[in-house]
């Protein structure tokens, strides 16, 4: 049985903000909480290292919220550039050219759109080579900044405005979500965690626990996104709460490859989630699409069942 | 090595000393054709501690570069090489790195492009990246190749100019071909390029700060992209402030374009890179039979040195540009920019003439030199430019039917 | 030529509205041109709109600096810098605002030039839809009704642009029925084409070199993003009955911009300059000690800024 060993109560949350408002981020943003949530963590001696996405609107000339640094890389090479800065900063700390005190945790920002997809390739590389780093996936199932386009981290079933819904393919979007989480898992890092925003003790648990390790730390932030899934923004607790509660959106971690569920839910029917959500309500209307929902509904059964072995 | 301090080397290996001597910190590397060689020498001289310097093999250029760039961002001197198609997979990442103001050293080992794919030299790959904020110095000798890398940092990281640079040498022409190269001195290096320790770099705990943030709208993206073209301008003085002081150091002086028997030429072949070589023979030649030809050499490409340039074609009768490059639809590229800067100059040569040669690292022949030398005479008797004249030799035409008879033909 | 400058928050329409009333103009026989200018797609950032309207073809371009008509769908975009709603207003220009006050009450707390009318379009729709969301078809009406456009061809454009957007039927058809209530109920102000304005050349400042650490898109003042107040986009704003409070932490645990902060006897205190009314914590509040407010305009958002 998993125990939290840090954050155990709520009022253990630090108080200090580290991503301070006035960012031009949607109101509701479950990215953007999760990301509080853990620079709550790593504090400000970190540089973030950020990929092309929702998050690039943090920085917007002449404003930026971190108390620690940014740079701005590319879609495709956020982890690149990591290892870049992670590099340099040990070949200055060895050089003698850089205190020690100057020392900066390196984490990459990426969207799922950059993560799944296009960075694949420098996200392989860089834990491949054992970088030592934090990535944090802020995971909101569409190519978000473009407007909520397919990404390979959209669910079955979820309609964006480049997977409409049609007589021929009335369950919208065909494929299933790829599993990042287990592309990362056969690399063998130290540590993968996914984190949902209504489980804020959790999330801060695993940054505090991941912290211990030297290498790649990797994060996959459920980011419910009041503006692509379709749910008023006061609702974004909600729909996260309910992804882990109907068991699609696994809590756990990965400790040197080996899994914990870090949150056992008691799976309420995965329709509970999908109707919150204006991106699944042609499964419900005008005709109800039941094929399509017992599809999703069968695809978490069978991971719960190989969980429970 | 002998007494001079000579030795047999490379224009690969001379990169590869270039970037030891100038004691770079830090190596993203990636192989490719021709360039690999050079990553190969800086791998074992990092491995054997002959280097002080991080190599790590990254998972392709576009990853190599965004290190790269990141690297200097952060503070350390940093030197990476790739060639054609990798350059090109990582060019967006070099608009980013100039957009950071982050020096760093690219060399660049020229390879035609894809498709068709083929491993020999022209410059449709460097020339790919003329608009992206790198600097651009192109080298026609192996020594020229490790000197250029010395003066490419001591200029990428001016605080009047802090952009990147790119050094160009042709593959196989210079990459795979060994002369004799000088050695300079550790200490005199040392004298010649400060250490790097730009202002507004360099990621630490006590100066947080966030960098190539976005912009949104048009003001503030013209001025940053205005700033990057006055820095650029900037380097043509700081060239020369170089130039000078590796003279006084070294002994050898390169300056922006090179003239190569220019003082009484009334027509004259302008080119680049290694192939100049054999343009400087072909001048020789055509002087020993009469003609009053000359040749100037573009060293620096970017920024393009218009002074320089019209001061040595002022009043010519006739001028010709070699590209070792094509435009589809256009023609050769230093053609137009050769054209534009001459435009408004009131003593113009009359008469411009564009050729094309050697693409895919096809040889550039003593005859092609002379057909060039003969249509620009005549070009310039007639007073009206030419081209743009693809070099392609009547021997050569008959091959390429043969070849394309043994891939046979539609219906065949 | 008519030229109409639409203002909005991203996600409030604004885009669509300029489209409906391009549309009802294209219907109707008149030469018509739309186009939306934002930056990335971001619910609540400053978004415009223009629709130009003629019997000629049109050469204008892009931005519309000179406006005869300026729609605005949020009060609070009036003096937030970047969305540049004065932009170009004179006294000949008229400028509808959506809000609850007066045209004599806007007069009064704003410097705002031009010929002004107000409706509360945000209020119509609260009663009407039962909730927040986009007020285009409203806003396209209102626009149409000001340019001189029939009902019959806004409620066509309405159709057409709402069918394109994926709305269903019945979503449409609400829509139209409120957008034309609007158009009957908005006090009308009658929109007349300026004339061409006499231009002098630009006056050109070249840029001179500047070290890097200007010369670049570097910030260097840290956490400064707090200097930007996103207190505007808000519809409802939470706030706090103090003996409903249990103290429990949750709102601030969930905030994701940070806003909240909890007092020493564990009460949270709400930066309103900064609160983007997500409601969130309303949501969350195990004890219904947040609750939602309209938000009130004029005062703070109003005066001297």
């Amino acid at each position: 049985m998993w125990q939290r060993e840090t954050f155990k109560k709520i009022k253990q949350i630090p108080r200090e903000e580290h991503v301070l408002p006035g960012t031009s981020l949607c109101a509701g943003c479950g990215g953007l909480e999760s990301l509080r949530l853990a620079a709550k963590v790593l504090g400000d001696d970190v540089v973030y290292v950020n990929a092309a996405g929702c998050f690039t609107m943090l920085a917007t000339y002449p404003f930026t919220p971190f108390k620690g640094s940014w740079l701005y890389t590319t879609m495709a090479s956020a982890p690149a550039g990591a290892q870049g800065v992670r590099d340099a900063l040990d070949v200055l700390i060895a050089k003698g050219r850089l205190p020690r005190n100057e020392n900066l945790k390196v984490v990459v920002l990426g969207g799922d759109g950059s993560t799944y997809d296009m960075a694949l390739s420098s996200t392989s590389g860089a834990i491949y080579r054992g970088l030592d780093f934090y990535y944090f996936c802020y995971d909101n199932e569409a190519y978000g900044n473009t407007g909520m386009q397919l990404s390979a981290a959209t669910p079955y079933g979820a309609r964006t405005s480049t997977s409409p819904c049609s007589l021929q393919h009335p369950s919208a979007s065909m494929q299933d979500k790829k599993d990042i989480f287990e592309i990362w898992r056969a690399h063998k890092p130290p540590y993968i965690a996914t984190v949902a925003p209504r489980y804020p003790l959790d999330l801060e648990e695993k940054f505090a626990r991941a912290v211990k390790f030297t290498g790649p730390k990797l994060f996959l932030a459920l980011s419910a996104c009041p503006t692509g899934w379709l749910y008023d923004p006061g609702e974004t607790p909600e729909v996260a709460k309910l992804a882990v509660e109907t068991g699609l959106w696994p809590l756990k971690e990965a400790i040197n490859g080996a899994v914990i569920h870090t949150y056992i839910p008691k799976r309420k029917p995965v329709e509970d989630y999908l109707r919150l959500q204006g991106r699944f309500r042609h499964l419900f209307e005008p005709t109800r699409q039941d094929e399509a929902i017992r599809h999703i509904q069968e695809r978490v059964d069978t991971y719960w069942k190989l969980v429970s072995g | 090595m002998n007494q001079t301090n000579q030795m047999m080397m490379t224009g690969n290996l001379a990169a590869a000393w270039g970037a030891r001597l100038a004691e770079a910190d830090y190596i993203p590397a990636f192989p490719i054709t021709p360039q690999t060689e050079i990553v190969e020498a800086l791998a074992k001289w990092c491995e054997s501690g002959a280097m002080a310097a991080r190599f790590v093999t990254m998972d392709s250029e576009h990853s190599m570069m965004t290190a790269a760039g990141a690297a200097a961002a952060t503070g350390a001197r940093v030197f990476t090489a790739t060639s054609s198609q990798g350059l090109l997979y990582a060019i967006e990442v070099l608009y980013s790195i100039s957009g950071w103001r982050a020096p760093l050293v690219l060399v660049n080992v020229s390879r035609a492009l894809a498709a068709p794919i083929t491993l020999e030299p022209d410059h449709n790959d460097v020339l790919a990246a003329r608009d992206s904020g790198f600097l651009q110095i192109h080298a026609e000798t192996c020594q020229e190749v490790l000197d250029s890398i010395l003066m490419a940092y001591r200029i990428a990281e001016d605080e009047r100019v802090m952009l990147p640079v790119i050094v160009n040498l042709d593959g196989f022409y210079l990459s795979f071909t060994r002369e004799p190269v000088i050695l300079p001195a550790p200490e005199q290096v040392a004298q010649f390029l400060p250490p790097f320790r730009p202002a507004h770099l360099g990621f630490k705990a006590s100066a947080p700060h966030a960098l190539g943030v976005a912009v949104l709208g048009g003001t503030p993206y013209s001025y940053f992209r205005h700033q990057m073209h006055l820095a650029a301008m900037n380097a043509l003085d700081v060239h020369s402030e170089t130039a000078a002081e590796f003279e006084r150091l070294f002994g050898r002086r390169y300056d922006v374009v090179e003239g190569y028997r220019l003082d009484d030429a009334e027509d004259v072949l302008v080119m680049s890179n290694a192939f100049a070589s054999r343009g400087k023979v072909a001048v020789d030649a055509a002087r020993a039979e009469g003609r009053r030809v000359g040749l100037l050499r573009l060293r620096m490409i970017r920024p393009w040195p218009a002074d320089a340039i019209r001061d040595a074609l002022r009043s010519r009768r006739a001028v010709a540009v070699l590209d070792q490059n094509l435009a589809p639809g256009q023609g050769g590229i230093l053609f137009q920019e050769v054209a534009a800067c001459l435009y408004g100059e009131a003593l113009r040569p009359r008469t411009l003439c564009s050729f094309i040669g050697g693409l895919g690292g096809k040889n550039l022949s003593e005859g092609e030199f002379r057909t060039i030398f003969e249509q620009t005479a005549e070009a310039g008797v007639r007073e009206t430019g030419i081209g743009p004249v693809l070099l392609y030799t009547e021997a050569e035409h008959r091959e390429m039917k043969q070849l394309q008879m043994l891939a046979g033909e539609l219906g065949s | 030529m008519i030229a109409v400058r639409f203002h909005g928050r991203g996600g409030q329409g604004a885009k669509t509205a300029s489209r409906i009333l391009g549309t009802a103009a294209f219907l109707e026989g008149f030469v018509a041109q739309d186009s939306p200018i934002y930056g990335a797609e971001r619910r609540g950032a400053p978004v415009a709109a223009y629709t130009r309207i003629a019997r000629e073809p049109i050469r204008e371009r892009g931005l519309i600096v000179h406006p005869d008509l300026v729609v605005v769908a949020d009060a609070s975009l009036i003096p937030d810098p970047a969305a540049r709603v004065l932009e170009g207003i004179d006294e000949r220009t008229v400028v509808f605002i959506n809000s609850q006050m007066t045209s004599e009450q806007v007069h009064a707390q704003s410097f705002l030039p031009g010929r002004l009318t107000t409706l509360d379009l945000t209020d119509i729709a609260l009663q009407q839809f039962g909730k927040r969301g986009a007020i285009s078809a409203l806003l396209g009406a209102v626009a149409g009704r000001f340019v001189g456009l029939r009902q019959e061809s806004i409620r066509e454009a309405i159709a057409q642009e709402l069918a394109d957007l994926g709305l269903s039927a019945s979503v449409i058809e609400q829509n139209q029925d409120v957008a034309l209530q609007c158009y009957d109920a908005v006090s009308t102000v009658s929109v007349v084409a300026g004339a061409p304005q006499p231009v002098g050349p630009a006056k050109l400042q070249t840029p001179i070199y500047e070290p890097p650490s200007r010369g670049t898109a570097r910030i260097s003042a840290a956490a400064n993003s707090v200097l930007r107040e996103t207190g505007g986009w808000r519809t409802f704003r939470p706030v706090l009955l103090p003996d409903k409070c249990n103290g429990c932490w949750l709102c601030f645990g969930y905030c994701p911009d940070g806003v909240i902060s909890m007092s020493k006897d564990d009460k949270p205190v709400i930066d309103y300059d900064h609160c983007k009314g997500c409601q969130i914590c309303v949501h969350e509040c195990p004890t219904d000690a947040l609750v939602a407010e309209r938000e009130k305009e004029g005062g703070v958002a109003w005066t001297a800024r």
